[in-house]
């Protein structure tokens, strides 16, 4: 079982890899809504990164034979807010417009898949059900990896996981599968 | 993978950036992996793509100043210099990580859980030899592509290699590292047994 700050600190790594993750590709597909979740991320690890800080001083203060132990969280805290930042730094590039650039774009484009948000509207066939229903994989090959439900993400959803009207999906798959799933979330396709 | 410096050189701007973008992927996810193997080869191996990651800054930043001639030939390698600066930056923090080894086990048994918990799983697997698997390089198999995990290192009769090139054949008995969904590992270790046969990428269908 691992404590609170264990807890906070896997999931300030879970989003630093998921950002990089989406830092490139949005450099990749100069797409700016991917470049803004990158930012709004960053927004949340510095909230996330603060409390861990408050919880390990206090913590360290209470149990100070421990101290070892508390150091250790804290490198590796700043090198995950490091490698966060620097997915900042990436999707800053497409938010300045600079990604409209072949040299970007080839250079990394080399991989077919490609990854797309969609939000899923108050009519579309996706809201109110759970991933084990719809079987959107096989359907669209598209694969959804987060959704953003308001403020909070779910990461890696499961085939129980259920969608809402107002998520936004970020999926990944072959850009030949985007049309449809993007039909899909907005309403437009009823039939899957 | 290891160039040679004269290499380095040849090889276009655009060439060099797809280097050091995989290289900083790669190189979180072996230090990630020294710790949770224990493995002081594998922090080696994360100092040196830090070093690799240098020697392509370096070339990188020669050649971009050597292409502008314009604002606009300025504005677009201020942006490469900016990927470019990401990626050293996540190299450095990577060894930061791997570094962690040096600290006494019994002082860091958090890390190992932590790394296990996450999204991304870290994970060792065996070929058998009734694998599919067997004989194709990495490259046909796509098995990125296919199973969503990505072979950050292998262990076969010559050793470890560690961020294997695609064109590395695979073999009965050799050990693999992937990191990938905890599902998406479970079909990985299905093709790697060889309980079920290897999906094959259909030829050209990504252009449909």
């Amino acid at each position: 079982m691992m404590g609170k700050i264990e807890t906070m600190l896997l999931e300030l790594k879970d989003t630093s890899e998921f950002m990089v993750d989406l830092a490139y590709t949005s450099l990749l597909f100069n797409n700016v809504e991917i470049a803004e979740e990158v930012m709004f991320l960053e927004n949340q690890m510095d909230e996330l990164g603060e409390k861990i800080t408050e919880e390990i001083v206090s913590l360290g203060m209470e149990k100070p034979q421990e101290i070892a132990r508390f150091v250790v969280m804290v490198r590796l805290q700043i090198a995950i807010e490091n490698i966060a930042d620097a997915a900042a730094s990436i999707a800053d590039i497409v938010l300045r417009g600079l990604a409209d650039n072949p040299v970007l774009h080839m250079s990394i484009k080399d991989s077919e898949w490609t990854i797309e948000m969609a939000t899923v509207s108050e009519g579309s066939i996706m809201a109110g059900k759970t991933f084990g229903e719809l079987r959107l994989n096989s359907h669209t090959g598209m694969f959804v990896i987060a959704i953003r439900r308001g403020n909070s993400f779910i990461f890696g959803p499961d085939r129980h996981t259920r969608i809402e009207a107002g998520d936004s999906l970020i999926a990944r798959g072959p850009e030949a599968g985007v049309g449809f799933f993007k039909g899909l979330a907005d309403g437009s396709e009823r039939e899957i | 993978m290891a160039e040679q410096e004269s290499d380095i050189f040849h090889m276009t701007v655009r060439e060099l950036l797809t280097e050091v973008k995989d290289l900083s992927e790669v190189i979180v996810d072996l230090a990630y992996a020294s710790l949770m193997y224990n493995s002081e080869e594998m922090a080696e191996k994360v100092y040196g793509l830090r070093d690799e990651i240098e020697e392509l800054k370096y070339a990188i930043r020669v050649k971009t100043m050597l292409a502008s001639r314009t604002k606009k030939d300025a504005e677009q390698m201020a942006g490469v210099l900016q990927v470019v600066a990401a990626a050293d930056r996540i190299s450095h923090s990577a060894v930061d990580i791997a570094a962690l080894l040096q600290v006494p086990a019994e002082k860091r048994p958090f890390i190992t859980e932590l790394i296990d918990e996450s999204d991304e799983k870290i994970r060792i697997t065996r070929i058998r030899a009734k694998s599919d698997m067997v004989g194709n390089t990495i490259e046909q198999l796509q098995v990125e592509a296919v199973t969503g995990m990505k072979i950050i290192a292998l262990k076969n009769r010559q050793g470890w290699t560690y961020d294997p090139d695609h064109d590395m054949k695979l073999r009965a008995g050799d050990d693999i590292i992937v990191r990938g969904t905890a599902s998406g590992f479970v079909r990985l270790e299905e093709f790697a047994t060889g309980l079920i046969p290897w999906e094959f990428p259909e030829e050209g269908g990504d252009d449909l």
